[in-house]
């Protein structure tokens, strides 16, 4: 695109020091790059893509052996026993959930805070947050002694007159996952019906026309469409950003209306919300980076993406370690005896491996990301996002495990030691996840096309004809009502 | 004429180009027009002076619904259809039941805006004219159309044809109905 | 119910008495390793005084019957609740297994049906069961429920007989079996009953009776003469300050000496 006023809008925008989008973008560019990943012809897909398929493909098979084997034989076949009723379980559902949590909020949050450089990340990111729902969703009903009957946690009219219990954290878990599912889904599908539209518009293959024309619901880019697409998309911003926090916040009650020790801090709900997007961040730079790379996307998700990622795991890291702390503190402070033993035994006993491990991989690994120099460093971003992953794991581990395996009454105490069956269910959903992404990024847009254009145009020409993001212009439009 | 014309479809190199033909539009007395862009300029919808409320009001009555439903389904499921005694507690423990109302409210109210955009929006519609204007595929693109439409009070073919020529389009063509 | 523990031997009577009545399984050397017994009641036992020359005390634990139950709080699908009685009875055919009870029960009591553990298909075993008491299957949640059957034949009895109930008339079988006494149970509302004028005596006290629960099965604590000469006689050691550390009694000490040692 041709820009008279270039000159003058490149001296207007001085202080932007460094763009969210590469050099040498055009609207038409933008468009090529992001739809030629899913146009490429199937026998020109990259190999890496069949490999990458492949094993998480395998994976798959194993948590379809790990299901099977569950549902024939019963929970028993894990490492649970009574003292520790939940272990791999929960905790594989809180990490599941806790990843689906980045999506949301660059989603969402970082909408309503018109914060430009989500545009490239968002679509990625909130299949991410999809896909990780769904492994997560599967959790709570494959860890019902009798999963078939998942469904009574649902209120459904029945000729008995019997309702779920309402009392009960599980029963809201029922809601707020579901909700969060149902929203996020509606949220990305909405994102990509003019994306869609693009598409069938750019292709030359009358049938991937076809498919892409029907998805696309015959959207033509109106600019009265666009006015009640904007309004809607806000709003959803809207609703979602307060549920991605109950979410967690609900699942962290779970615990926290429980009366087990070390289960019931009141700082769970935002110590739980706050490694949700710890752990969601460390995620999607573990899965952006090797994307970025052989996709060739550098020019869209740059260093300056990731440097804020960085910035935001960190700081959601601290608040995360601050937990740890309190969690200690007040345990020594209340001077409750069980609370005490609960903290000897978590910090000295049998699992206390895992909470050393913890604290190394969540507390002390992510320091380096107070350098800028480890903010650009790709290989140091993975490792610590590796950690940060493995360390999120653990915290659930020494919550959940290390709390019921010492609780009240010592006469009842017991470790746990989980089976192979635990870690096949674990490495399962891996596989369910990743088989997903795979298929994802070859078959739909992966980045969010008219984002892009409009994050392109702005960068382009600095100017305040064209605003920011669906977002800034939304938000002045339900401002302009008053 | 053989087929009825839908309208008279200008086609723009720039967004800033959009804007100012639509405000002219407006201003030269111009009412049904529709403008089309691959992403959305918030100045093309204020240029056509268009203000839809709908949309809002059906999320806020979706809003207010959720709610209310979550708290009927609360309190008859655990007080009025099977009062049970469960851990002694009252049998209605409303501040058990805020969780599941909230998300019950979110949950209606984001159906709500989904299937309102879509259905105000008068989609799915597979078909439509301007669908039929050349380079239009170009619309979702890199190319910025206004569409001033044949059933306009003001449309008189040539007179609105040299008056979109004015504005500087690349170029300016009739679409079928 | 009320246990005494002045009285109790530790002899296990009870625990099997329980088993028979109630059809627990059994679950095998694997399972019990894994945690995984399923004894609706147990004797704990708590360790105290000199390593080599320890001191034990012992105390059955079963459902104490909360009557604020955390339990009955956590299960999505109400399949425990309290009954008109103010039992706390478990609902077998509506529970799912979500084991939530069981991480919020403080006394640990409820035992899970993790595997397939009642073979309810040779038919040799079908004669081994008490027909009045449900088989669970796998999934299952399950705890003491103060022997409901019994409590339901004597009242159906007293039906039948248009009499009211007779304080004491109910037995479970623990109780039955125990061969010092040491477990009474019976109605708190019938002031005649032995365990209302029981749980009057300044020994009576709640485990965990902190955590507000309300436990319907209290304990009379066990007293000790500390007098040094009795010693060798009773052939426990016992210290004077550990009984008076804490308001619980033996137990509550017996869980100080355990980890501070």
């Amino acid at each position: 695109m041709a820009l008279s006023s270039e000159p003058l809008n490149r001296a207007g925008n001085i202080e932007r020091k460094e763009p969210y989008i590469g050099p040498g973008e055009t609207l038409d560019s933008i468009n090529n790059k992001i739809t030629d990943i899913v146009f490429t012809a199937p026998r020109d897909t990259p190999r890496g893509w069949f490999l990458g398929f492949g094993i998480a493909f395998l994976l798959l098979m194993v948590f379809l052996y790990a299901v099977t084997d569950l549902l024939i034989r019963g929970v028993g076949v894990w490492g649970i026993n009574i003292p520790v009723a939940w272990a791999w379980d929960i905790i594989n559902f809180v990490w599941w959930i806790g990843i689906g949590h980045a999506g949301t909020l660059i989603s969402a949050i970082l909408l309503l805070f018109a914060q430009d450089w989500r545009n490239s990340i968002n679509r990625f990111a909130e299949a991410m947050t999809l896909f990780a729902v769904a492994c997560a969703g599967l959790f709570p009903i494959l860890h019902l002694g009798r999963p078939w009957f998942f469904y009574w946690l649902i209120p459904y009219p029945n000729t008995f007159g019997m309702w779920p219990q309402f009392r009960s954290a599980l029963t809201w878990d029922v809601f707020a996952i579901s909700t969060y599912a149902l929203i996020s889904l509606l949220f990305w599908l909405i994102g990509l019906v003019p994306d869609f539209a693009k598409m069938r518009d750019t292709t030359k293959n009358s049938m991937l026309k076809f498919i892409f024309g029907i998805a696309s619901l015959g959207w033509r880019g109106s600019a009265k469409h666009w006015n009640r697409y904007e309004i809607a998309y806000i709003l959803l911003a809207g609703l979602s950003t307060p549920l991605v926090v109950s979410v967690h916040s609900i699942i962290s009650l779970d615990f926290a209306i429980s009366v087990v020790p070390g289960w019931n801090p009141t700082i769970f709900p935002p110590y739980f919300v706050a490694g949700a997007v710890f752990a969601g961040f460390a995620m999607v730079l573990l899965l952006v980076i090797p994307i970025r790379h052989f996709y060739g996307l550098q020019n869209y998700i740059t260093m300056k993406h990731i440097d804020n990622m960085c910035k935001i795991m960190l700081a959601t890291g601290l608040v995360v370690v601050y937990g740890y702390i309190v969690e200690l503190y007040i345990a020594l402070y209340s001077g409750v005896e069980v609370e005490l033993a609960l903290i000897q035994n978590r910090v000295f006993g049998i699992h206390a491996t895992s909470f050393w491990a913890l604290i190394f991989f969540n507390g002390l690994a992510i320091q380096p990301l107070w350098f800028k120099s480890v903010r650009r460093n790709l290989p140091a971003i993975f490792i610590i996002s590796i950690s940060i992953s493995i360390g999120m794991w653990l915290e659930r581990f020494v919550i959940i495990v290390n709390s019921l395996s010492t609780d009240y009454l010592p006469s009842s105490w017991a470790p746990f030691y989980p089976t192979i069956y635990d870690v096949a269910l674990y490495v399962g959903t891996l596989g369910l996840f990743f088989t997903l992404l795979f298929l994802f990024i070859r078959t739909l847009p992966m980045i969010n096309i008219f984002e892009m254009q409009m994050l392109q145009h702005k960068t382009a020409t600095g100017s305040s004809v064209v605003d920011s993001g669906v977002g800034e212009q939304a938000m002045e439009k339900l401002g302009d009502r008053h | 004429m053989s087929v009825p014309m839908y309208g008279l479809m200008a086609e723009f190199q720039s967004p800033e180009q959009l804007v100012h033909a639509t405000e002219a539009a407006y201003k030269a007395g111009y009412r049904r027009m529709d403008a089309y862009s691959p992403f959305p300029i918030e100045e093309v919808s204020e240029a056509m002076h268009f203000h839809d409320d709908l949309l809002r009001r059906i999320v806020l009555v979706a809003a207010i619904s959720g709610l209310i439903t979550a708290l009927v389904l609360q309190v008859l499921g655990s007080a009025i259809d099977y009062p049970l005694n469960i851990g002694g507690r009252p049998l209605l423990d409303w501040p058990a039941f805020i969780p599941i109302t909230f998300e019950l409210t979110i949950l209606f109210s984001g159906f709500a805006a989904v299937i309102s955009v879509v259905v105000l929006n008068g989609l799915p519609q597979p078909y439509h004219p301007v669908f039929n204007a050349p380079n239009f595929d170009r619309a979702s693109i890199d190319r910025f159309f206004l569409c001033i439409e044949a059933n306009d009070p003001k449309f008189e073919r040539t007179a609105t044809r040299t008056f979109l020529e004015g504005l500087h389009p690349m170029n300016v063509s009739e679409v079928d109905q | 119910m009320v246990i005494d523990l002045n009285s109790c031997v530790g002899c296990n009577a009870c625990v099997v008495a329980c088993q028979s009545e109630n059809n627990i399984p059994i679950v095998g050397k694997q399972q019990v390793s894994m945690g995984r017994e399923m004894h609706w009641l147990r004797i704990d036992r708590y360790y105290g005084g000199d390593l080599d020359d320890p001191v034990m005390y012992r105390q059955p634990m079963a459902c104490v019957h909360c009557e604020k139950a955390p339990c009955e709080l956590v299960c999505p699908v109400a399949a425990t609740v309290h009954d008109h009685e103010g039992l706390n009875v478990m609902v077998y055919n509506r529970c799912v297994g979500t084991k939530y009870c069981s991480n919020n029960c403080p006394y640990k009591v409820r035992r899970f049906n993790f595997l397939w553990y009642s073979d309810d298909v040779t038919p040799s075993y079908k004669l081994l069961r008490n027909p009045d008491v449900t088989v669970r299957s796998r999934g299952v949640m399950e705890k003491c429920t103060y022997c409901l059957q019994r409590i339901k034949d004597v009242q159906h009895q007293a039906a039948v007989e248009q009499r009211e109930l007779e304080a004491n008339e109910v037995v479970t079988a623990c109780q039955q079996a125990c061969p010092t006494n040491a477990i009474i149970f019976g109605d708190i509302n019938n002031p005649e009953s032995d365990v209302v004028q029981l749980k009057e005596l300044p020994l009576n006290y709640a485990v965990l009776g902190e955590l507000n629960v309300f436990p319907r099965t209290t304990y009379l604590a066990q007293v000790i003469n500390p007098n040094p000469a009795l010693r060798n006689d009773v052939g426990i050691e016992y210290s004077f300050e550990e009984h008076h550390g804490g308001h619980g009694g033996e137990e509550s000490g017996g869980e100080g000496d355990n980890h501070s040692e």
